[in-house]
């Protein structure tokens, strides 16, 4: 008979045994306890070192002595040479892959770079580094929302042209020295407090190549204080297009990821 | 995440989703409808749920389609069921087959929907938004039942219980001002938190956003304006989606 299998609907007798899964996430319940081991993913340490020169008004490195893969996926190229981000900048110093000076070629150590993260032409913030860091070591490649890696990238891309590329492309005309203005006026258009995009992000990929990036595989927010409400999630999607977007969290030196996805529950039968 | 169907190993976990295919939410519910109509089956008020007696047949559907919990009283061929008030409106308002009185022996007839919509809302303060989230999940045939041992709302199945676990705990929220429902989700610790639990227990948080598009509650009638936002907010790992796409 048929009526064995129901049984009562009471909470009690039914919700029970939802409780005996296996954790899927147990894993990290060890983690915090040990920060060397799984807390921060393991960087390479590298040899050979590139030399890139600091500039104060852009808020950007230009690379002047490239050695190593990574410029592949790091570095927004303008007129034949690379720029690195702050963030950029900061990860290959820790990693001993990048030498740093400044315009008088006196070498720029670490601790200046933590001192300087905060201040606002770097358009960065020290969380921001630590999801950029995160995620870096973990192979992804990251660029700024809407930063063109190249100036080609933009033409193969109908996005970024529709976006910002308009004003990009106008600069390219005259662009000869004006370059580095030209990157420096992109940095100084961006309002602190906008509510944008941070990242695009790209899985790990060998094939990546900064003149036809592709659309990036999704966008990421820092939560900066709050979390962030429905209407500003709203907000922020719209900017996606249609890309996916994480919401990332740093606490103190922990950094998490969530979605916060629009679904539609299927009528069943 | 997959539905999990119960079952001691993978046969009887394919015949469980076999039995819940053969015989779907919805086709219980219509024979619980039809046989509720038919008996002229009335319930009564007793401050915040519906109490009412039924027949064996009742009972048996009532609980295939998991409405209430059965009061154990004794008393021969009468059984004692009990409603919450979300429950109780559903089978009232949207599937039009329980008459409710104000007490059982009441001269007076029935109570009309929207005297039962102001008793309901005096009664609970949030009501209007918890019917709009339980009625939009049990109108696509989900089974929904409290969500209190989880630390959430209310907790979905797609079948029932003993058949299938949920697959979702649901925190209802406001469109318009979030969190001023039941206070939920207004911090990241939250977040952690109730993310955590659910996914402890193979859960998805699923949040309903109930949008009232500018209406009052005051008159019944506004309910067919609200609308209803889904988003469900998960964790995501990077050292485990390097390769999948996401």
């Amino acid at each position: 008979m048929e009526g064995n299998k129901w049984g009562y609907s009471s909470n009690e007798d039914t919700s029970n045994d939802d409780d005996d899964v296996n954790l899927p996430n147990a894993s990290d319940e060890e983690e915090d306890l040990h920060f060397t081991s799984h807390s921060l993913p393991k960087s390479q340490f590298r040899n050979i070192k590139s030399k890139a020169r600091w500039n104060e008004e852009m808020g950007m490195a230009e690379v002047i002595e490239k050695n190593g893969k990574m410029w592949v996926s790091t570095g927004i190229v303008r007129s034949g040479k690379i720029y690195t981000s702050f963030e950029e900048t900061l990860y290959f110093m820790e990693l001993g892959a990048l030498h740093l000076v400044d315009s008088e070629n006196r070498s720029i150590s670490i601790i200046e770079m933590y001192e300087k993260v905060s201040s606002r032409m770097t358009g960065c913030c020290w969380e921001l580094f630590e999801a950029y860091r995160h995620l870096k070591s973990l192979g992804y490649i990251i660029g700024r929302h809407n930063f063109a890696w190249s100036l080609k990238s933009i033409r193969s891309s109908q996005k970024q042209v529709a976006l910002e590329g308009t004003e990009e492309s106008k600069q390219i005309v005259d662009m000869g020295s004006k370059v580095e203005h030209s990157i420096s006026k992109l940095f100084g258009e961006l309002k602190i407090n906008e509510l944008k995009p941070d990242f695009d992000i790209y899985l790990p990929d060998s094939r990546f190549r900064k003149s036809s990036p592709g659309d990036p595989n999704f966008l990421l927010y820092l939560s900066r204080g709050h979390l962030p409400s429905r209407a500003e999630i709203e907000t922020l999607e719209k900017q996606c297009e249609g890309i996916p977007l994480k919401i990332c969290l740093v606490t103190e030196g922990r950094v998490s990821f969530f979605s916060f996805d629009k679904v539609e529950l299927p009528a069943l039968p | 995440m997959a539905p999990r169907w119960k079952g001691k190993d993978a046969k009887s976990k394919k015949e469980a989703e076999a039995e819940a295919l053969k015989e779907p939410m919805s086709k219980i519910i219509s024979q619980l409808q039809s046989s509720l109509v038919q008996s002229n089956t009335c319930g009564f008020l007793s401050d915040n749920c519906v109490h009412l007696t039924v027949q064996a047949e009742q009972l048996d559907l009532l609980d295939k389609a998991c409405f209430g919990r059965p009061v154990r009283i004794v008393e021969k061929d009468m059984y004692w069921f009990q409603l919450t008030v979300e429950e109780a409106f559903y089978l009232c308002y949207s599937l039009k087959c329980l008459k409710i009185k104000i007490n059982v022996g009441a001269d007076t007839g029935p109570l009309n929907d929207e005297e039962l919509w102001h008793y309901f809302r005096s009664k609970k303060e949030t009501f209007p938004y918890f019917y709009k989230a339980y009625s939009h999940l049990r109108m696509k045939n989900w089974v929904v039942r409290s969500g209190a041992q989880y630390g959430v709302d209310l907790i979905v199945y797609r079948h029932h219980p003993a058949r299938v676990h949920s697959e979702y705990g649901v925190l209802v929220l406001s469109h318009d001002k979030d969190g001023d429902l039941n206070g939920r989700l207004r911090v990241w610790s939250d977040v952690h938190c109730t993310t955590r639990l659910l996914g402890g227990v193979a859960k998805t948080l699923l949040v309903l956003y109930v949008n009232k598009n500018g209406n009052n509650d005051e008159s019944l009638l506004c309910l067919t304006n609200y609308t209803v936002e889904e988003r469900t907010i998960s964790r995501w790992s990077p050292e485990q989606c390097r390769e999948r796409s996401i």
